[in-house]
């Protein structure tokens, strides 16, 4: 497993996620520099720069030991719901509602953080719960709370993708705590009857309108469809090979919205055509599969679903991104990991990845402590 | 302390505790597994959608600012660039009852003073109609095309449900002229008649829209060609007319017109009724302007080697139950040149008759007379041609032009082939650049083209053609008029009369077709109803107008030279 010449401290990093995730920043500062118009700035640097800067914060952060990670997690849960306090208390003095806080020179968004501590309070959580209650309510209602709480403060931003993305690390870990099977089921078909009501009463019109335009982009193709029917022009129009790098047209005369952003996939597909596609989702997938694989080796129950459950968190960005951008999902303004331009979704999944890091460096620990 | 692996747990014993470890172990790897294949569907389902839109879904309908820069319409031009029809911005009335955006009434007035209102902008509005249709509330047209200063007045009515939306129209800035060649565009947008149907993809497609399409037609003789034959018409009082000049060389048609026209800028009945082409769509017995060609398959043939041989001419041929006359004497015996000039139908018969009914069929087949015209245009008239072998009678007749009924442009085209050294060639409508002109096959030797030559400028100087010979331009061609049939036979006082020339001929580079449709005898024709006296004379006109547009400078200096056929010939010293 760990090549013999490479020194000590060299070899026992998790290379095999680092190059992957290193050559999809690259491909991903490429596309920007393209979307920049053949420029560094602003986005291609600043994107590489944060990037080696958060890599290293989390290489750092996975040598944390295990019961100091399981300290913490109740109080670092307590501070980000805190902080979300504070945004709404803010936004209810300044007038107008916003996501983020201004403390002292940075610019903090709580829910982002939200996103890796609602991982690891419910793996706390259910790790300190007996086995033998998984199937009954104490199971579910603390951890519900846990989740609600967050959730209903992140709506009121009001954000509705980030809100969706705390629930759904949450519900997989949930799930893979081993939950009954009934209770998914049933929180499924309740949602099914959820959604309609959420959709006529729960949702801005803003937000009702990115729903019916999903449904069917090609009703008002220049007005709210606008963003679906030109990311899927240009991935369509990118072909097998695409067009070329720095050739594409609808990111460069703005046809595209947010090609740096949001749909900086579509920008990608452009001019890398279908396979640019394939090699991003390559790499994503592998970068999965590693957390995964890393949930599964893990020693423990607190460190499988955390694993398991920031995994999930990447999953959700990648995959709900990926989905908006091709069309088969609402517009709901989530970025893809490591490619689109931007500091808190950075941030928020480099925090998934070292945390995965580390929990692989504790089985490792484990495992050459000659424990079996 | 927790972290228990399943073995351990095992070598324990089997107490109930162990037991619910196990098993939540067991549910946790298979709910870990569940997750992974439910990212490992998404992830698939993202792939397939990837491929889809990259190769599947049809590209979304783009249109890019260069496109809407584009005319709605690609222009068509004549050979050297001047614009015969062309895309035309306008403004058309459109009554829409939605416009005010609320459930009462559209208008604001009441739908009769409002019509009342739009009479006083166009008179010749259907008041009654127009206030109707405004009450209904249904929407539609109340007028296609509007000049701006009506829109503004229809403006300052003051009705919303009144709009006036631009619409690019097609408009035709020569008016009448090669009517028949362009055609016109319908309410669909779409092309008719003419080459605005035959280009029609080239000139709506985005792609090639933006180039201008340039026809083989020069707009200056075109204008000429129709101003003669109109003149000519309307002196004779004919009911139609047709003329052609084709470039002999390539095959492209300088000037085509069938008259009476319709103005494609304005389809009406009437101009319906005239969109019927008698240049590429109506066969005729075209007549004696058949003699050359048959005289030109004689030569070709060998049957035919001294000009000076003389054919009886005084008694009719009596050929089953059939008889082949002249129509007036013209003494006991003829030349070849004398047949020619005089329009001899008994000499030419008797040429026929030796050259074989087969070998005239086959020369008249190589002329492509046994198919539709060689023309881009969508009409194009099948000639009455006798596919079966044909007897010694037709052979006679249709040598000099009966018993076969094409239309003008073939005999055009085999005018072409005739003159031009003997090669014949589909005429087209497009303009062919140098060295596009198509092969072509050959039909007649060289040698015989250059006898034909001189033999074509002898009717101009001393038979039937006088009337057509401009000075200086060196013309050559053959009258020809044709009773047409009727109900039982050949009507006597029903003539197609046709002139078939070409020009110069020392050097034939144009041929010229001009035909009347039932001339009458007036004044202006000395009362004859005959091609020498009505077809001729427009020929006569047509080229001293077109030549010099046409790089044919009159030179009264030069000519084909006749001075071995001259003698021949009675008057000719």
């Amino acid at each position: 497993m760990k090549p013999s010449f490479l020194p000590e401290p060299m070899a026992a990093q998790p290379w095999r996620v680092i190059i992957p995730l290193t050559l999809l920043t690259f491909f991903g500062a490429a596309v920007l520099y393209s979307a920049a118009g053949g420029s560094f700035q602003p986005f291609a640097s600043s994107q590489l720069i944060r990037y080696f800067i958060f890599l290293i914060l989390a290489l750092v952060a996975s040598y944390m030991p295990q019961h100091i990670v399981k300290m913490a997690a109740f109080p670092i849960y307590g501070a980000v719901v805190l902080l979300l306090f504070g945004v709404e208390a803010v936004g209810a003095i300044g007038g107008g509602s916003q996501r983020w806080l201004n403390i002292g020179p940075l610019v903090l968004q709580p829910s982002e953080l939200m996103k890796p501590a609602i991982v690891l309070v419910l793996a706390q959580f259910y790790h300190s719960l007996p086995p033998g209650m998984t199937g009954s309510w104490r199971a579910l209602i603390p951890a519900g709370v846990l989740l609600a709480v967050p959730m209903a403060l992140v709506m009121a931003q009001p954000d509705l993708g980030t809100s969706l993305a705390i629930a759904f690390g949450g519900i997989v870990v949930m799930f893979m705590a081993g939950l009954p099977m009934k209770w998914f089921i049933g929180g499924g078909v309740a949602g099914l009857i959820a959604v309609p009501l959420a959709f006529f009463f729960g949702l801005e019109e803003y937000q009702q309108r990115r729903v019916t335009t999903f449904l069917d982009p090609e009703s008002d193709p220049l007005g709210a469809g606008y963003h679906i029917t030109q990311s899927k022009i240009a991935i369509g129009s990118g072909g097998l090979f695409g067009k070329g790098f720095g050739n594409g047209t609808q990111s460069h005369l703005n046809y595209l919205p947010e090609p740096h952003t949001d749909f900086v996939f579509a920008t990608m597909a452009e001019e890398w055509g279908l396979l640019g596609g394939l090699a991003v989702l390559l790499i994503f997938g592998l970068v999965l599969r590693w957390g995964m694989n890393v949930s599964r080796r893990a020693p423990d129950r607190f460190s499988s679903l955390l694993a398991g459950g920031m995994t999930a968190t990447i999953f959700f960005y990648v995959a709900i991104n990926l989905m908006m951008v091709m069309g088969l999902a609402p517009v709901v303004g989530i970025p893809l990991p490591f490619m689109s331009h931007g500091g808190s979704s950075m941030m928020t999944n480099m925090i998934c990845v070292g945390t995965i890091m580390m929990v692989d460096r504790w089985s490792q620990s484990t495992q050459s402590s000659g424990f079996r | 302390m927790t972290s228990l692996t399943a073995s351990a747990a095992l070598s324990k014993g089997r107490g109930q505790l162990v037991h619910i470890r196990q098993h939540s172990l067991l549910t946790a790897r298979l709910r870990l597994l569940l997750v992974i294949a439910g990212f490992t569907l998404v992830a698939l389902a993202a792939l397939l959608r990837l491929t889809y839109i990259g190769f599947v879904q049809p590209a979304p309908q783009t249109r890019s600012l260069a496109e809407a820069l584009l005319p709605s319409r690609g222009e068509i031009t004549d050979r050297n660039g001047a614009p015969l029809a062309r895309a035309f911005p306008a403004y058309a009335l459109w009554y829409n009852p939605k416009a005010m955006g609320d459930s009462g009434s559209p208008l604001v007035k009441s739908p009769e003073k409002v019509a009342a209102r739009l009479k006083a902008i166009f008179p010749d509005l259907d008041e009654k109609q127009v206030a109707e249709q405004l009450a209904k509330g249904k929407a539609g047209y109340l007028r296609r095309r509007v000049l701006p200063e009506e829109a503004n007045q229809v403006h300052e009515i003051g009705e919303v449900a009144l709009e006036l939306p631009q619409e690019t129209d097609r408009y035709y800035p020569q008016g009448n002229m090669a009517a028949h060649v362009l055609g016109y565009v319908a309410a669909d947008g779409h092309g008719r008649v003419g080459m605005e149907q035959v280009l029609d993809k080239v000139l709506t497609d985005p792609a090639t829209r933006g180039t201008p399409q340039k026809l083989s037609i020069d707009m200056r003789v075109q204008g000429a060609l129709e101003d003669e034959l109109r003149r000519g018409m309307l002196m004779v009082d004919a009911v139609g007319a047709a003329g052609i000049v084709l470039d002999v060389d390539t095959g492209e048609v300088m000037a085509l017109a069938s008259l009476p026209e319709f103005d494609p800028n304005k389809i009406d009945a009437a101009g319906e009724k005239n969109m019927f082409n008698r240049v590429t769509n109506q066969v005729y017995e075209l007549g004696s302007t058949f003699k050359p060609l048959s005289v030109a398959a004689a030569i070709d043939a060998g049957v035919v080697t001294d000009l000076s041989k003389r054919y009886q001419s005084r008694k009719p041929i009596a050929i089953g139950g059939f008889h082949i006359r002249d129509s007036h004497p013209m003494g006991d015996t003829l030349n070849v040149p004398e047949a020619l000039i005089h329009s001899s139908n008994i000499v030419t018969a008797q040429i026929a008759d030796e050259l074989g009914p087969k070998r005239l069929k086959k020369t008249m087949a190589d002329l492509g007379m046994n198919e539709r015209p060689y023309i881009e245009l969508p009409a194009r008239g099948f000639p009455i041609w006798q596919k079966s072998d044909w007897g010694r009678l037709r052979g006679m007749t249709v040598s000099y032009g009966h018993g076969i009924a094409v239309t003008p442009l073939h005999l055009a085209s085999a005018y072409a082939a005739m003159v031009n050294g003997g090669i014949w060639r589909p005429a087209t409508l497009h303009k062919l650049g140098p060295g596009e002109a198509p092969r072509g096959r050959r039909v007649f030797k060289a040698s015989t083209s250059a006898r034909m030559n001189q033999l074509l400028r002898m009717i101009a100087v001393f038979g039937t053609g006088r009337n057509a010979d401009a000075p200086g331009f060196r013309v050559g061609g053959k009258t020809g008029s044709a009773e047409k049939p009727g109900n039982g036979g050949y009507r006597h006082h029903t003539l197609v009369s046709t002139f078939a020339a070409a020009f110069p001929m020392d050097k034939p580079r144009y041929v010229v077709i001009a035909m009347l449709d039932e001339p009458k005898g007036t004044q202006a024709s000395s009362y004859q109803r005959t091609a020498a006296w009505n077809a001729a004379p427009i020929v006569g006109r047509l080229v001293p107008r077109i030549g010099p547009m046409l790089g044919v400078k009159p030179d009264s200096s030069r000519d084909i030279d006749l001075s071995d056929l001259r003698p021949l010939v009675h008057g000719g010293e």
